[in-house]
């Protein structure tokens, strides 16, 4: 059994869901979606298991931010991609169980203002201290997208949103287009040259 | 011809103003030849060119930079104590000039004749470690303070080790005088043979005392930016760095001196002929010697504190007293 | 910039009136480039040390949101000044990924050609500016010789000399030439016969192995902890290298080794790096040797990032880098994050120098081969 598909039994037996991916599409052997409260016990298992933190960094989104933690192990090949998705713009940190999140974990707060609480330390780190509050990778009102725009999906997939002028336009072809099961597969092998 | 002579050996006065103009002179031209010889020879090394804007093989590169240097402002800090940071390079500069006034070039060309040349000359040698304390403490800045107080501990370290190197040489010679000691060696005896742990000491000690590469830790770059002259700039800097040369003159000359045999020709072929023919052979073993302190320069890096105080404590010191101590033995059987 | 408060801002404690701050940086020769170090010294021993980032910062991920992905070719040459290639690797491989591009085989191995020129390059550059910091000077011009030679080579090709601009999403932008594989082999012979010299002026140097042997020691452990990449966790006796981990573009094909350390101090990640010069020539030279026919660049027509996020990591010369990238179905990213190996190695800093000589904190700092832009990004 190879440590991504033991990786997503331990945690299902906790109550995380995790799912194996697509590694040759994703990047990653593992996806991960957590509730925000997860987040501690999740990375306490991750390193009981010997992974190493490769980064954290959150995304804007329309109901808040998505937490997104990747970990990736020495001596297998094996990356996870763990998500949480917070609305009031605050998680819990994990800088005490993995050190290395602690500078991650400042610069998400940085471009962000996303507040880890109990943080021991969350001074600027990147951004000048005059500018602590500028928090730049915020988007404006009009760009930011629902999590559900982000996220791949089945639909999504099938249907890279291909020469598409307006948002309506869009949604009357996502409503045409479901049915067409065959066009769309070969869609999806090609996707860079269908559009 | 007579006549200069007569005004020379009957007016103190004039003879010590010629003499001391002559040994800036030296200073500076030293300074400037070493200057020039540090930049090539670096360069060649490192498979570089070196200056060759100016003039033929860039001759001039050193004239214009001490003119550049002349020419900047001196700037001194806010926080500085202004008197003592002026007055730190030329405390450095003076002892070096007076040093110099001891120096043989040959048996006749010398400002003075000490008969106990060679501790004035350690003396005056030693009191450039006030100038970089000095220097360090009033430019109120904490990367020069470290230079400071490194080169004090370094220089007390390192004077031992020198004068105990020295001493295993007077022990035989039974004088302190520059003159003696260089007849001593007039035949084919010279001290590096008979005294080859001395000699190695006195060079090691030497490097270290006029903190050169590998020894360099008061101005240590990487780690103290420029140590005790990180603030000082034009030509305070340029004090420093002429007495820099000339501390390594001084060094390389005591060792001409008591371990090379001076101004006699090598290995006993007596050429001697005159003062002029002395001179050269002087300042050949001179320049070979600092020619030496370059070369181990651009090749090593730096070592860290706590191994250059054992170097000079667990090694060069306890070393140095047998040999002293195996000298005397010898001597006073013999 | 305003006063950056410190950890130790002031020390208050009547029994630590002794100790005092000393700011290292963001001018000071050894932070290569412009980091700040606040140091709270006791005598010459650093007893806290308080890393400040920032003073290269461009944001370069608020860039990559504010433009077309193609947009951002030039900036990935930008990140990491000491080795850009492999930068440029991992972003085009990363669209691609998305994307589902097959590159032809010709431009991938000139991709592995360049990438691995400039990790020579990059740890040429790497191991000479650490030999600076222990205060030997000499050496680092001999190395930049050789590197020398192969910047003239790349520049030939890319056209550029540090930030290059070479790869693009479906292949590389120009084929390269006999000229080219000439020269590049001229390289390999040159710097195989350097080896030598390299180990009678650094390797064997005593003073230098003084300097570095048990300093700044990484456990296997710590560098976990951290998430250390590259030589800094090699060195620690842990042979992780995506090149062989995670095989990518067309590794898998060559024979070479992942050389480690034992005891993770400096000299072993210096080792390591010495010995990777050695194994980068190696995948070259069996590159050369193979390079197939063919065209360099695959048809590409407009690609739109699908909603879904997508990661991919490449070994760069300073360890793994990981392009992270959020599309929306647009064009342009709507979220990309760059993890660059320095940052976590750098972030080790504070608990690998506790209490070390300032000296040891230099030849410590030297040797996990930072490049302070990188981690500013």
């Amino acid at each position: 059994m190879s440590l991504s598909t033991e990786l997503v039994k331990i945690l299902n037996a906790v109550e995380i869901k995790a799912v194996e991916a697509d590694y040759k599409k994703q990047g990653y052997h593992v996806e991960v979606l957590l509730n925000k409260d997860q987040v501690r016990d999740f990375s306490k298992i991750m390193l009981e298991k010997e992974f190493y933190l490769d980064f954290v960094t959150a995304v804007h989104i329309e109901s808040g931010f998505q937490a997104v933690y990747q970990f990736g192990h020495f001596e297998e090949s094996c990356h996870v991609n763990a998500k949480a998705v917070t609305k009031d713009g605050t998680i819990h940190t994990i800088c005490d169980i993995f050190h290395g999140a602690n500078w991650h974990e400042r610069e998400t707060h940085d471009f962000y203002g996303l507040k880890f609480t109990d943080h021991p330390d969350l001074r600027v780190l990147i951004l000048d201290e005059e500018d602590a509050d500028l928090n730049p990778l915020l988007k404006k009102e009009n760009k930011l997208k629902s999590l559900e725009k982000i996220t791949r999906s089945e639909e999504s997939q099938d249907k890279p949103a291909k020469s598409v002028k307006n948002k309506a336009a869009a949604k009357i072809r996502e409503k045409k287009a479901k049915p067409e099961v065959k066009s769309e597969d070969k869609q999806d092998d090609k996707p860079a040259e269908s559009s | 011809m007579d006549f200069i002579v007569d005004i020379i050996a009957k007016y103190s006065l004039v003879r010590i103003l010629i003499s001391f103009s002559l040994l800036i002179a030296i200073i500076m031209l030293n300074a400037i030849v070493m200057g020039y010889l540090e930049r090539k020879i670096c360069a060649r090394i490192q498979r570089r060119w070196g200056p060759m804007e100016v003039g033929v093989q860039g001759w001039m590169q050193m004239f214009l930079d001490g003119v550049k240097l002349l020419a900047k402002q001196l700037i001194v800090p806010r926080e500085a104590n202004p008197f003592l940071f002026r007055m730190a390079p030329l405390l450095c500069f003076t002892p070096v000039a007076m040093a110099f006034a001891v120096i043989p070039f040959s048996e006749s060309f010398y400002a003075m004749d000490l008969n106990i040349g060679l501790i004035y000359l350690l003396a005056m040698g030693s009191l450039n470690v006030f100038a970089i304390l000095i220097a360090g403490w009033s430019s109120n800045n904490k990367y020069s303070l470290f230079g400071a107080l490194r080169s004090v501990a370094q220089n007390v370290a390192y004077e031992i080790p020198i004068l105990l190197s020295l001493l295993a040489v007077v022990l035989v010679t039974t004088s302190f005088n520059f003159k003696e000691i260089v007849a001593y060696q007039s035949g084919l005896l010279s001290f590096w043979m008979c005294q080859p742990v001395a000699f190695i000491i006195f060079l090691v000690a030497g490097c270290a005392e006029t903190n050169r590469v590998p020894f360099d830790l008061p101005e240590a770059e990487s780690e103290l930016t420029a140590g005790y002259f990180t603030e000082y700039g034009g030509f305070s800097f340029g004090l420093f760095a002429i007495a820099e040369y000339g501390n390594l003159f001084i060094m390389s000359s005591v060792a001409t001196t008591v371990f090379l045999g001076g101004w006699n020709g090598p290995f006993g072929l007596d050429f001697y002929s005159g003062p002029i023919l002395g001179v050269f052979w002087f300042l050949l073993k001179v320049f070979i010697l600092m020619l030496i302190m370059i070369w181990v320069r651009w090749t090593y890096p730096r070592v860290r504190f706590d191994q250059l105080m054992n170097l000079s404590w667990k090694y060069l010191i306890p070393f140095s007293l047998v040999n002293l101590l195996i000298t005397a033995f010898i001597v006073k059987i013999i | 910039m305003g006063t950056l408060t410190t950890r130790f801002s002031t020390i208050q404690d009547p029994d630590e009136k002794h100790k005092f701050l000393l700011n290292m940086g963001p001018q000071h020769p050894c932070t290569h480039g412009v980091l700040r170090i606040v140091l709270e010294m006791d005598g010459e021993y650093a007893m806290g040390i308080d890393p400040i980032l920032g003073y290269g910062h461009r944001m370069h991920e608020k860039m990559a949101e504010c433009r077309q992905w193609s947009g951002f070719y030039p900036n990935t040459g930008r990140i990491d000044y000491g080795g850009a290639i492999p930068y440029n690797h991992g972003y085009c491989a990363l669209i691609e990924r998305m994307a589902g591009i097959e590159v032809p085989e010709r431009a991938e191995y000139i991709r592995v050609i360049t990438v691995e020129l400039n990790r020579i390059a990059s740890h040429f550059l790497g191991v000479g500016a650490y030999v600076i910091d222990l205060g030997a000077f000499t050496p680092i011009l001999y190395m930049f010789d050789d590197r020398e030679d192969i910047l003239d080579a790349l520049e030939d090709i890319t056209g550029s000399r540090l930030t290059y601009c070479h790869h693009r999403v479906g292949g590389v932008s120009k084929d390269i030439d006999d000229l080219f594989i000439k020269r590049t082999r001229a390289i390999i012979k040159n710097i195989r016969s350097r080896f030598d010299m390299y180990d009678r002026l650094v390797t064997g140097n005593i003073i230098f192995q003084k300097r570095t042997k048990d300093v700044g020691i990484i456990p296997v452990e710590m560098a976990r902890r951290y998430g250390a990449t590259g030589p800094v966790l090699r060195g620690s006796g842990l042979g992780f290298d995506i090149r062989k981990n995670e095989p990518y573009s067309v590794y898998p094909e060559f024979d070479f080794d992942i050389p480690t350390g034992e005891n993770g101090d400096a000299f072993d990640r210096y080792m390591v790096r010495m010995l990777e010069l050695e194994q980068s020539l190696r995948i070259i030279e069996q590159a050369l040797d193979k390079l197939p026919d063919g065209p360099v660049m695959a048809k590409v027509k407009r690609v739109k990032l699908q909603p879904g996020d997508c990661s991919f990591s490449v070994e760069a010369a300073r360890g793994m880098l990981t392009y992270y990238l959020v599309g929306d179905g647009s064009n342009v990213p709507y979220k990309l994050k760059i993890r660059v190996p320095s940052y976590s190695n750098l972030s080790l800093l504070e608990e690998l120098c506790k209490g070390s000589l300032i000296a040891d904190l230099v030849s410590a700092m030297g040797s996990l081969d930072l490049i302070i832009p990188e981690i500013d990004r």
